[in-house]
């Protein structure tokens, strides 16, 4: 019933002579939503990086939907599917909601050589997206994103990775600095975007964030998968703190759900 | 937040940033009409708008290059190397008046595209290159002139000044072509800045360049267009002040590189990119041109023009700060 997504094999990576990730095996299957997990220096940014193609893995390889593929670029990475969320720094804040969610892929009308924006099309669909991501505030799509808050600006970037059928959404740190009730926003987009079929890889220092939306997480440690199918469901958090700081963690690894 | 919408029509124009320039120039028309009748007379009003348009070209075109967090020092020197070209041409008998106002045009171009060049492909930040390619052009200029201004009374008649500066009488009023070239080219690259995706991708290139190229917008490619979009209207506007004053002298356009980029800063572009606005540059531009031609008017030393400038141009960023501050508070 798994159906893989994506599957990164024995990614290894180095800065100079620094090891940052150590023959790095991690699958997302479709629908499924894994929580990255690990402290700071463990490797998890970077193995987020080899995979939106922010930096190039020194060997491993990477297979999208089986098959083999060659990420050099973010832009690499967003025609495969997989979008990359960091906060912030995804979203153009002085343009509009529905600018900043058409960037690169206007919807134009008229006579092909002008160009001309179909501004009224695009709010309509932004709107559409903004409630189908579970904001139920009424913003209108033409807000600039400079006056949203944090919480609504995640919001638009997972609109945006939905919209444009980004099959993997990955999540870099996407609670950091929001409130509580922002949080829990935020939470319900994630949800919201499984729901509608598409994959997440949830990365974030709170614990307590990743268990409430996770379906499986992953811990990494010095650049090292420790655990990859710990079930959020049967498993504390006092535990999960264990493997993540390093207590014996061996029950957790070497099965992870494969797919078919 | 976010309740920008919701506010009422009102507030929402006060709260434009084409709205304090507005007022200003308003308020500036009113006193030096107020001091001196004669400041709306159609013969001081013809005179004002004769050299503004040719400032006013050079602008437009910086409005859009600063909306893609760039700018170009370079326009000054193109305004003065490229009349000094065509004349050369001509008078040497190289070529036609036409030809060589084409070929003029084209080597504004080259100036652009070598600032693109620099600027997008080397990483060199535009303030240095521009500055750069002033230095290279002006001495051009003045290389091959000698230092000397062109001739340029045989244009009289030719087809090319009736179409650039031919005179037109409406009313009390006369007007110079260049007027209908200055409003055409504000409502076209209003329109490109506003309404179409090049705009977009114009703001979303100076709003978060990283971020734009992410999505697959040409950053580099938008910024290389509106360098020579730049250096070609500079190039156009010489051409046609130099056909309207009947000289080409290779120092005209010294020290207009910032004048222009103050009035596209007044009127509510930022100075670091991601915002523009057309309509606010034309009120720019009238508010330093008036200001110039009032402060003679009313009698006040014209040795005292920069005083006011100043002042103008720090006043109005302090509202612009004001504006801005206010945005990203989402108030």
């Amino acid at each position: 019933m798994a159906d893989e997504l994506v599957r990164m094999e024995h990614i290894t990576k180095f800065y100079g002579s620094v090891q940052a990730l150590d023959d790095v095996t991690l699958t997302v299957n479709r629908g499924e939503i894994v929580g990255l997990l690990g402290d700071n220096g463990a490797g998890k940014s970077t193995l987020i990086k080899v995979l939106s193609g922010a930096v190039t893995a020194t060997s491993g390889s990477i297979y999208v939907r089986g098959r083999k593929v060659s990420i050099r670029t973010t832009t690499d990475a967003i025609k495969l599917g997989i979008e990359t969320i960091y906060q912030d720094s995804a979203l153009v804040t002085q343009l509009s909601i529905a600018r900043n969610l058409f960037l690169g892929r206007e919807l134009i009308t008229g006579p092909r050589f002008l160009n001309h924006l179909d501004q009224a099309a695009m709010n309509e669909v932004t709107g559409d997206l903004l409630k189908e991501v579970g904001i139920t505030k009424d913003i209108p799509a033409s807000t600039p994103i400079s006056a949203l808050s944090g919480g609504e600006r995640q919001a638009v970037a997972i609109a945006r990775a939905m919209h444009f059928d980004s099959d993997l959404i990955i999540l870099d740190e996407p609670t950091n600095n929001l409130g509580v009730a922002e949080t829990q926003g935020v939470l319900r987009f994630v949800r919201n975007a499984r729901d509608s079929g598409h994959s997440c890889i949830f990365i974030a220092h709170n614990i307590h964030h990743v268990f409430q939306v996770v379906d499986r997480i992953v811990v990494l440690r010095r650049g090292r998968v420790v655990a990859d199918h710990i079930d959020p469901h049967t498993t504390t958090i006092e535990r999960v703190e264990q493997v993540i700081t390093g207590a014996p963690d061996q029950e957790f690894v070497g099965s992870a759900p494969q797919p078919g | 937040m976010a309740d920008l919408p919701r506010r009422s029509a009102l507030a929402r124009l006060i709260a434009a940033p084409e709205f304090g320039p507005f007022v200003l120039l308003i308020v500036e028309l009113a006193v030096f009409w107020s001091i001196n009748h004669n400041f709306l007379s159609p013969l001081n009003i013809s005179n004002t708008l004769a050299f503004t348009v040719e400032l006013g070209l050079i602008a437009l075109a910086m409005t859009l290059l600063m909306t893609s967090g760039e700018f170009d020092l370079s326009v000054g020197s193109v305004f003065g190397l490229t009349p000094v070209l065509m004349w050369t041409l001509f008078n040497s008998g190289a070529t036609s008046l036409g030809v060589g106002f084409a070929l003029a045009l084209a080597v504004a171009a080259v100036v652009g595209i070598v600032n693109g060049v620099f600027v997008t492909r080397l990483r060199i930040p535009s303030f240095l290159v521009t500055l750069g390619m002033l230095l290279v052009v002006r001495g051009t200029a003045l290389y091959i002139t000698n230092g000397f201004p062109q001739r340029t009374w045989n244009a009289g008649g030719h087809g090319l000044a009736r179409v650039l500066v031919g005179t037109f009488q409406i009313g009390d009023f006369r007007v110079y072509a260049s007027l209908f070239w200055f409003i055409g080219a504000s409502i076209v690259l209003g329109y490109v800045l506003t309404e179409t995706k090049a705009g977009n991708w114009i703001l979303a290139s100076g709003g978060n360049a990283s971020a734009a190229s992410a999505r697959g917008v040409k950053v580099a490619r938008t910024k290389m267009y509106l360098f020579v979009l730049s250096a070609m209207m500079s190039g156009f506007a010489g051409v046609i002040s130099s056909i309207r004053t009947s000289a080409a002298n290779p120092n005209s356009g010294t020290g207009y590189e910032l004048e222009v980029i103050a009035m596209v800063v007044i009127g509510g572009t930022a100075l670091t990119g991601g915002r523009g606005t057309i309509i606010g540059t034309v009120l720019g531009i009238f508010i330093l041109r008036v200001m110039r031609n009032g402060i003679v008017l009313i009698g006040v030393p014209g040795l005292a023009y920069n005083i006011f400038v100043g002042a103008i141009i720090l006043g109005m960023m302090v509202l612009h700060y004001g504006l801005e501050h206010r945005h990203r508070e989402g108030a």
